[in-house]
């Protein structure tokens, strides 16, 4: 319709669906090569809005065959109407069917294929929702992206898309997967023998580079090996010989091409072994070490990003680490397949493995390092899951503990051999503000040196600036992102395909959980009505003070106790979770039960989770949102959470990981429970359904409870009188709006939400410290009379440290000093 | 003189009647007499207005992830 129409030119089409398209042909005149260039032309801008593009721009009404003709229902479906593509006769035992005009894929997983299936569109599609009959996935650019990279090809994917799809796949579908992997992976910058590499498969492709005026001037000539057109010939790599630790060799089954025997068949993987033996040559050129930079943003402009991969078999520059798994420890099965698509060629790519919290995420990293086998930084968000990191390393692996250093604020380690381990926070190593002494040293170590392989735990959390500051400041030559769940509120997720690479593996919660590698969780939302006092006083308040309102209801409180109480008799170990700091104490307070907040000292916190781990009279803990992420806590069993932030799925999810791993999970018919307390008629209910999305499309159902049976009756019921409730009113009402504020924490959710007010307090209290004119202090009659102790404090500041600059024969005598 | 208003009973939760209240607090027209808890009496002509205002004020706490795609397309 616009000037875009750039695809219905062609007549073929109505050829190519009305010819029994369905034996897998590609000789289509769709392929020329003129094609190619045209839709390459359109699609380069914008990866994600591609097919919406692609499809309004074509007249749908062009793609009708011709002896179609709808039925009585189909105007009502619009542009929706696909009932023209004509079903395969053997439509019934083919799984899937893809929708023309936006990617989306619709997976019967009943189907005696469905596994194959499944384990193939993982790998070229992002999954988006997964409950238990039928999987909705979509193709978009990036899952592209990421299945190229994992060594896919163009025709491939649609070879295997049309054998599986119940009709012909679709001309707009076929253009997307051109378009977009036409040019991606096609040339990769390889690191081997210490000296960058220019390596593609595609002779043509290097030619062009050469002859662009940028890159062509970088090359360097390697003095004999250069053939006459000059690039250098060798053989593809191939897995040969690497054996990830932890799998038997012969058994690491997973790689691509085993995809494709199981998919499209014995037949035509031989054909592709042929196709293997006569094409597997790569053509590369050298560059030289300082243009690497320089290199790939120019690729990246002309189109041709490039793929990172690490030889490090063949890297004698970086000195090997001395780490293996130990011989006791066992991958599983997904673990291994996550970990056979970042060494599917006997290379380390970049990307990210995406696995439910619990499922060894850990474990994923610590083998990959071990197969790497150089040294190897892992970032994580705080201090404590930096002591997990390492203990876990120690347990899992041969290293030594010399060899492992921890940087965090409190320690500051390097190690004293040639290739070792760190284990540090992405605040301490992306803090650009001035560092101690101490610090700095270790930073400077950390920055000087080159490093093979970089852990990126939790990558989802980080907020996208200060990701960038990491992935810059330290050279690593391959980057392997962990997380739960890559949704996040701010919609950066995409920033993280090219700071970190794509998305390499993502992992079926409800597979795992029925293996038995995760629990079995019950998800259940509690529904508190209002007491009419406080839903009064609600509809009268502010937005900030009607939180605290809905988040103290008298009747949530009563519901939280009453699950407390009936948990800890059946024996479970209970987490409580409270976003809110002021509700977290007042219940904790209250029931007589420990809680951990920011503010709790770290010896308190330890203290306390210690004797939830082993103290038979400590079964119920509360804590803030600083629980949220990466303390392991495989004792607990249940989950009440009470407040929460707003609507962010991510955290809903991080919450119900800290249940997923429960230990007792293999016991006969064991339940994990994840209660989610609501105020009826609340905002709350809106957030609650909202952050639910992500896990009902791994496939959670969550029953809804309406009355809790035996609440009332319950002994020592908390607000039981009217007299209670309108006490807990009136003090809820005396708090000012600061107490209804969320704990303040640094990850993407909160600067997102947050960053508006606080911004603004951040400005005042800043304008407050430097020009602090008048300072306003409570305090009794008495006090201000003087009738008081007091001790004298002055205020002055030292006018030294106003010095900008000492006196030249101060810094002569004292900085020397300092230097040695 | 006696004026005759014809009212509606009205039976719900407790959050629904201040909800209700709060519509009253505006319009000053609805409400006749707050009985108990769950009960109100309500100006019969007043019963259509009512629902549909309770349906919108009630619509705001409704997730409805349609919504949500239409507002990410744009």
């Amino acid at each position: 319709m616009s000037g875009k129409r750039t695809y219905d030119e062609d007549d073929d089409f109505s050829e190519s669906s009305n010819s029994s398209g369905y034996d897998d042909d590609l000789d289509d005149p769709l392929f020329g090569s003129s094609k190619k260039t045209k839709t390459l032309t359109v699609a380069k801008r914008k990866p994600n809005e591609k097919v919406a593009e692609e499809v309004s721009s074509m007249d749908h009404l062009a793609h009708l065959p011709t002896g179609y003709v709808p039925d009585v229902v189909s105007k009502m479906f619009h542009r929706h109407d696909f009932s023209y593509l004509e079903l395969k006769p053997d439509h019934a035992s083919r799984p899937l069917w893809i929708s023309p005009s936006d990617g989306r894929i619709i997976l019967e997983s009943f189907s005696p294929l469905a596994e194959q299936a499944q384990d193939f569109l993982v790998t070229i599609a992002e999954p988006v929702s997964r409950p238990s009959h039928i999987h909705e996935y979509r193709i978009t650019a990036y899952s592209l992206y990421a299945a190229v990279s994992v060594g896919l090809e163009t025709a491939d994917i649609i070879a295997v898309l049309n054998r599986l799809s119940k009709v012909p796949v679709a001309e707009s579908i076929i253009n997307f997967i051109e378009s977009a992997t036409v040019s991606y992976g096609k040339v990769k910058l390889v690191l081997k023998h210490n000296r960058y590499f220019v390596e593609s498969p595609q002779a043509d492709i290097l030619q062009m580079l050469l002859k662009d005026p940028v890159i062509g001037a970088l090359r360097v000539d390697s003095a004999n090996l250069t053939s006459s057109n000059g690039l250098t010939t060798a053989k593809a790599p191939t897995q040969g010989g690497l054996v990830i630790p932890g799998t038997k060799p012969g058994e690491s089954s997973d790689n691509v091409e085993d995809i494709y025997a199981a998919v499209v068949g014995e037949k035509a993987a031989q054909e592709e072994e042929d196709d293997d033996d006569a094409f597997d040559a790569v053509h590369s050129f050298e560059i030289s070490n300082d243009s690497v930079e320089v290199v790939k943003k120019r690729c990246q402009e002309i189109d041709y990003p490039v793929l990172e991969e690490y030889d490090f078999r063949n890297d004698q520059r970086n000195p090997d680490l001395d780490i293996d798994l130990k011989p006791s420890t066992q991958i599983r099965p997904y673990q291994e397949k996550s970990l056979s698509k970042m060494f599917g060629n006997g290379r380390a790519r970049s990307g990210i493995i995406v696995l439910p919290c619990g499922a060894g995420k850990t474990l994923v990293g610590i083998t990959a390092a071990c197969t790497i086998r150089k040294s190897v930084i892992v970032l994580c968000t705080s201090s404590v899951s930096v002591m997990q990191w390492r203990q876990q390393f120690l347990q899992w692996c041969t290293i030594q503990p010399e060899n492992v250093a921890v940087f965090t604020s409190d320690n500051k380690e390097m190690f004293r051999t040639e290739a070792g381990l760190v284990v540090s926070t992405y605040s301490m190593v992306a803090n650009t503000r001035n560092r101690s002494h101490d610090s700095q040293k270790v930073m400077d170590f950390l920055t000087s040196r080159e490093w093979g392989f970089i852990i990126l735990d939790e990558v989802h959390v980080v907020p996208a600036a200060m990701f960038r500051r990491v992935v810059t400041t330290i050279a690593a030559h391959a980057k392997l992102g962990l997380t739960a769940t890559l949704v996040r509120e701010d919609d950066k997720i995409s920033d993280l395909n090219f700071l970190i690479g794509p998305k390499l593996y993502e992992a079926n919660w409800m597979d795992l959980a029925q293996k038995g590698h995760i629990a079995n969780v019950q998800c259940a939302e509690v529904w508190c009505p209002m007491t009419s006092e406080f839903y009064q006083e609600y509809l009268r308040e502010s937005a900030r003070k009607r939180m605290l309102l809905y988040i103290m209801n008298p009747t949530k409180f009563q519901a939280c106790q009453f699950l407390i109480h009936y948990h800890e008799k059946r024996g479970d170990k209970i987490i409580v979770f409270a976003d809110n700091v002021y509700a977290l104490q007042e219940y904790a307070l209250k029931l007589g039960k420990p809680f951990i907040y920011g503010g709790t000292p770290q010896q308190e916190r330890m203290n306390i989770l210690q004797n939830f781990q082993y103290n038979d009279q400590v079964n119920t803990i509360f804590l803030s949102k600083v629980g949220d992420t990466s303390i392991d806590l495989p004792e607990a069993t249940c989950l009440i959470q009470i407040s929460s932030h707003y609507g962010s799925r991510r955290q809903e999810a991080q919450r119900l990981g800290r249940i997923l791993r429960a230990k007792r999970r293999n016991d006969e018919g064991f339940n994990a429970f994840f209660y989610s307390l609501v105020s009826k008629d609340t905002q709350e209910m809106y957030y609650s359904t909202k952050r639910q999305a992500f896990l009902v499309d791994q496939g959670y159902a969550f029953k809804v409870i309406t009355h809790l049976h035996g609440m009332e009756t319950l002994p020592n019921l908390a607000y039981a009188s009217a007299r209670e409730r309108r006490e807990l009113l009136q003090e809820v009402l005396l708090k000012n709006e600061d107490a209804a504020g969320l704990e303040v924490g640094d990850d993407a959710d909160n600067s997102s939400i947050a960053r508006k007010d606080g911004l603004k307090r951040a400005q005042q209290s800043s304008a407050g410290q430097k020009k602090a004119k008048a300072q306003r202090t409570a305090g009794s009659l008495a006090s201000l009379a003087g009738g008081e102790d007091m001790a004298y404090v002055e205020y002055t500041g030292n006018k030294n440290k106003e010095l900008k600059e000492h006196h030249p024969l101060i810094q002569k005598m004292y900085y020397k000093k300092g230097k040695k | 003189m006696v004026r005759v208003i014809t009212g509606s009973l009205v039976e719900c939760d407790p959050s629904i009647r201040a909800l209700i209240l709060q519509i009253d607090s505006t319009e000053h027209d609805i409400v006749i007499q707050e009985l108990d808890d769950t009960h109100l009496l309500i100006d019969k002509s007043k019963v259509e207005y009512v629902k549909t205002m309770l349906n919108k004020l009630l619509a705001a706490n409704t997730y409805n992830p349609l919504d949500d795609e239409e507002n990410n397309d744009h």
